[in-house]
């Protein structure tokens, strides 16, 4: 089976049954496609395919060829982040940092395809099958929003933390 | 001070949004195999047989293990506290719940594992199991454990306990009890990633075990004992892990990784399913919280009972830590000077119950703090109010009789009215943690009241605390 | 039918390391030739930050800037015991260990800055990596040239180690009496809610919470714990369950569709306030939030529900069945003179009578159990 991996033609041997998260993980070395269910309900082996996110665990090589696939180490790397990155790194939108891949490749896919600012309710509606299990998502949605507003604040984004000190 | 208050950019940010973190998962070496496991699908049942002769020359398989493979079997997670170990790591004459493990094979693809683990042969008399928490002193009910189904942490005494005060004298002096019960369910950590481990068994005969745990050294020392080494013969490699809530505290995939990995002579990688995780791996424990509050009319809880039994699952794992930090918290927020806890450690046939975030304390802060919203309702009372009177103050004792140097909740209530945009009466937003006196200081709080210890502030100028607990 | 608003308060108190201590963490610190700081912990980050809260700790602690601060936690050949990242003890003790490595280490550097500048290491200060004389500041010498004179001129290393543990108590037996731990965290919770009383659905509107952490090290991750315990707290008041029939054992299911973990559509607003009322001895007065985070919302929630529909619901999660099935039955507690009994169907006593407890039990009401 024939398909382009970020821009690199692949051959698999695999077995038409495997799944690409199989392939990505074990014969590519790409990593960033976690292994969360294997059943298509967690969202963190995402990847896109022909610009469409879709579950490289649910998705066999069998259905591949010719395919363009992305997967997160195509974003950016630390010096060239892309606006998606660069956002949920500025609004830490990452904690234990497993779903994270998966948030990007949605995140990235939603705003191409909007091609314009998203609201909230527009990231909840895309990602809302993604699952994540430390941040309450809460964050999440900040990054995605900002992203789509192509934001690049430069520093870290403040925080809407009320603190108070208390009168001894 | 630059750092300290900083909201400073995560250490591991750029390599988050990169993927450049490395999970357990994300590591492969030369020549590593799969672990799949065996697993029971019987709550409760004494095994006949086992055999893994065919399985063991299925193709790709390096290594099979039951129980006689590990050098002791039988360990627990609380031998540091001096509690019995009970739980084998694989099971040799029985199974106490669906999914505890019983085989476990390394081959060289997940797929020929699975196959492999199909064809184990094993023979099961099933038994009755045991459920009900409730029930756990039932003459008629099958026992978990040789010893019974309730946990005894003195030879004499099966629960934890606090009894301070005077409370039988506080509920004939009450003028209503008010009780209920508490039933929080057992829910998963569900962590993003599942538990995974990654041993190798080095040349010099040390082993390596890369670990999902949340505690290296603790998960060695387990590994340790199941393998008799000393923990210097290993090393954990970790640190950073998708998520844990507690779920990742249980030491099992380390120590079974180990002993394939020294068996196979090949690196052996075992990465949970989500199945194996939502069925099988530890869950929060289901607990059964009974309170009776003895209150006067206005509004003062003169004395707390409760019963808590706490479903530990088929194994102790760290119910009986759990059961002795619940104890403690049960008189929540507030003064109340007469108690009497008893809390009970019960073994079931489910799947064993360990640590989620909040462990113990969480059901206590729920029966409590849902009891107190009713017994400000049964007394007609403004639940701020009631909760505000009966808060701790600098120089109230704990049901431990530990004397509070500067309880906060007086001022996280009013701070929470407020954000709420509650408007309490101008004498609730006046009130502080300051020592009870004048009528926040009726007769039967005047005896638990201490003089609380000052301390310096250890931190100021630089210095650490360089003593702990000082 | 029709949709009702409520709102539920809860006050709760969470204690910071392990329950009756015993439970020690090590660290050591080392200062590189240039002055960069590497940190040895064994503290596990499991996201919550301590990797960035750690070297937050030993930066400001040494006088360095946080960017010349290393963390290795990955193995237990190079990182000394941590007990574990569990029981909310990560930046409090193990933080109180590297605050003491640190300013071991810092100790260190002092004397060596007090030689090449002749003066007493009383006289001097570290700040943004410049060692300063109090009261002089143009006299200084940099971190790095502290460091780089330690190894190539005087043949030394500036190395620091600390260890910090609230000791094992253990408690009286009968009494209970005992200091279980070194500090509590507070918090209080307000929850709104709207209850569908036909389908028995619960939407949380608004969480309000507020919390004393002592000093939060990084807001933002505390922000962070807030937002993440909030959720997980939603989940286990309303969604959440491994067993739908328990006691019965049949599970909810194996995949996450089966098993309602909260999602992003069940995002309520938020509000978070956090209070610092700095503790005597946690690291620059730091307590806990890590566990507490998703502590109060089950209380709150019910009592909310309560508050909208008028029931109790006090078998968690209070899934759509159970608010209507208690919407239907509006069970009435049991007033037997003083005594209002709630729940009394849940019971001990009822599900296990005395008669079936030949050897002993317990009553309800509770009377000093007897076994």
């Amino acid at each position: 089976m024939k398909f382009v991996v970020n821009g690199r033609q692949h051959t698999s041997v695999a077995s038409p049954l495997t799944t690409l998260l199989h392939v990505l993980r074990e014969e590519l070395g790409l990593v960033g496609a976690k292994a969360g269910c294997q059943h298509g309900s967690c969202g963190s082996c995402t990847v896109l395919i022909d610009g469409e996110p879709r579950r490289s665990c649910l998705t066999v090589v069998a259905t591949l060829d010719g395919a363009e696939i992305t997967t997160v180490e195509a974003l950016g790397d630390p010096s060239h982040l892309s606006d998606v990155q660069v956002a949920f790194n500025e609004h830490y939108a990452a904690q234990c940092g497993f779903c994270t891949p998966g948030m990007l490749l949605a995140a990235t896919a939603l705003i191409s395809r909007k091609g314009r600012p998203v609201e909230r309710e527009e990231v909840v509606e895309a990602l809302g099958g993604h699952y994540c299990r430390c941040t309450g998502y809460v964050r999440i949605l900040d990054a995605v929003v900002a992203a789509s507003r192509g934001e690049r604040l430069g520093t870290m984004a403040p925080t809407a933390l009320e603190i108070r000190g208390v009168e001894p | 001070m630059k750092a300290v208050g900083a909201s400073l950019p995560r250490y591991d940010g750029v390599a988050h949004v990169t993927a450049a973190s490395r999970f357990v998962d994300d590591f492969s070496l030369p020549g590593m195999l799969w672990a799949k496991a065996l697993r029971s699908p019987v709550a409760s049942a004494r095994i006949l047989r086992l055999d893994t002769a065919r399985s063991a020359t299925m193709p790709g398989v390096h290594a099979v293990i039951t129980h006689s493979d590990v050098p002791n079997n039988v360990v627990g997670h609380q031998e540091v506290w001096g509690i019995a170990p009970d739980e084998p790591l694989l099971a040799e004459h029985e199974v106490r719940y669906v999914g505890q493990l019983i085989a476990v094979v390394a081959a060289e693809t997940e797929a020929q594992a699975l196959a492999a683990v199909q064809a184990i042969e094993v023979e099961f008399e099933e038994r009755p199991a045991f459920f009900d928490m409730r029930k756990a002193w039932d003459s008629d009910q099958p026992h978990v454990t040789p010893d019974g189904n309730v946990y005894f942490y003195y030879p004499d005494q099966p629960q934890r306990q606090i009894r301070k005060g005077d409370v039988a004298a506080a509920f004939a002096e009450a003028d209503v009890i008010v009780e209920g019960v508490y039933r929080p369910g057992a829910v998963e950590q569900a962590p993003a990633e599942p538990a995974s481990a990654l041993s190798v068994a080095e040349p010099n005969g040390r082993v390596t075990i890369h670990s999902t745990s949340q505690a290296l050294y603790y998960s060695m020392d387990i590994t340790a004992r199941h393998l008799r080494m000393p923990i210097g013969q290993l090393k954990f490699v970790g640190g950073t892990v998708g998520g844990g809530f507690g779920g990742k505290i249980d030491t099992l995939t380390e120590p079974v990784t180990a002993v394939l990995a020294l068996k196979a002579r090949r690196p052996v990688k075992w990465r949970w399913t989500r199945e194996e995780e939502m069925l099988c791996s530890s869950t929060r424990a289901a607990w059964h919280v009974e309170i009776a509050d003895a209150v006067t009319r206005d509004g003062w809880i003169l004395g707390r009972r409760t019963l808590t039994l706490h479903d530990a699952g088929a194994y102790m794992r760290t119910s009986a830590y759990a059961c002795s930090k619940h104890t403690f918290h049960l008189a929540g927020a507030y003064s109340i000077p007469a108690c009497a806890f008893n809390t009970f450690v019960v073994m079931t046939n489910h799947v064993p119950t360990a640590a989620m975030r909040g462990f113990g304390v969480t059901s206590a802060s729920f029966a409590v703090e849902t009891h107190m919203t009713r017994v400000a309702e049964v007394l007609g009372m403004d639940p701020w109010e009631l909760r505000l009177k009966n808060a701790n103050r600098v120089g109230d004792t704990s049901p431990s009789r530990v004397v509070y140097g500067n309880p906060s909740t007086v001022t996280t209530l009013l701070v929470a009215a407020e954000a709420a945009g509650v408007k309490l009466p101008p004498k609730q937003r006046a009130m502080t943690n300051a020592m009870r006196e004048g009528a926040l200081l009726p007769a039967h709080l005047v005896e638990q009241q201490r003089k609380p210890e000052t301390h310096l502030l250890a931190w100021r100028d630089g210095r650490p605390a360089l003593e702990g607990g000082s | 039918m029709a949709v009702h608003r409520g709102r539920g308060i809860a006050a709760i108190e969470y204690p910071t390391g392990m329950n009756q201590g015993g439970d020690p963490s090590q660290a050591w610190i080392k200062i590189k030739p240039d002055g960069h700081v590497d940190v040895f912990s064994g503290t596990v980050d499991l996201g919550q930050g301590s990797k960035t809260v750690h070297t937050q700790i030993a930066a400001d602690m040494i006088g360095v800037p946080h960017e010349w601060v290393t963390m290795n936690n990955a193995d237990t050949d190079s990182s000394p015991v941590s007990f574990g990242t569990f029981a909310s003890r990560g930046t409090f003790i193990d933080g109180n260990a590297i605050a003491v490595a640190a300013y071991r280490a810092r100790q260190r550097l002092l004397e060596l800055a007090s030689r090449m500048l002749e003066v007493d290491p009383e006289d001097l200060e570290i700040a943004e990596g410049e060692v300063s004389v109090r009261g002089a500041p143009a006299r200084k010498v940099g971190v790095a040239e502290v460091a780089a004179t330690a190894s190539w001129t005087y043949g030394e290393m500036i190395v620091g180690s600390g260890a910090w543990m609230f000791p094992h108590v253990e408690p009286d037996k009968v009494t209970g009496e005992c200091e279980p731990n070194a500090a509590i965290s507070y918090a209080a919770c307000v929850a709104e809610v709207e209850v569908d009383d036909e389908t028995g659905e619960v939407v949380v509107t608004r969480l309000i919470q507020v919390y004393d952490v002592g000093r939060a090290i990084n807001p933002v991750l505390v922000d962070g714990q807030i937002q993440g315990g909030a959720i997980m707290g939603l989940g286990l008041a309303l969604l959440e369950e491994s067993y739908p029939y328990y006691p019965d054992i049949a599970h909810r299911g194996p995949e996450f569709g089966a098993y309602a973990a909260p999602a992003m559509a069940d995002l309520p607003e938020l509000k978070n306030v956090v209070l610092e009322d700095p503790d005597p001895v946690g690291p620059f007065g730091a307590k806990a939030i890590g566990e507490m985070a998703n502590n109060g919302q089950s209380p709150a929630l019910i009592a909310a529900i309560h508050d909208a529909v008028g029931v109790w619901v006090t078998e968690l999660p209070a899934k759509p069945e159970r608010v209507l099935r208690a919407i239907d039955e509006r069970r009435e507690p049991r007033r037997e003179g003083r005594r209002v009994v709630f729940d009394e169907h849940l019971s001990v006593a009822t599900v296990s009578p005395p008669e079936r407890r030949p050897e002993g039990g317990w009553s309800f009401p509770l009377v000093d159990v007897q076994l």
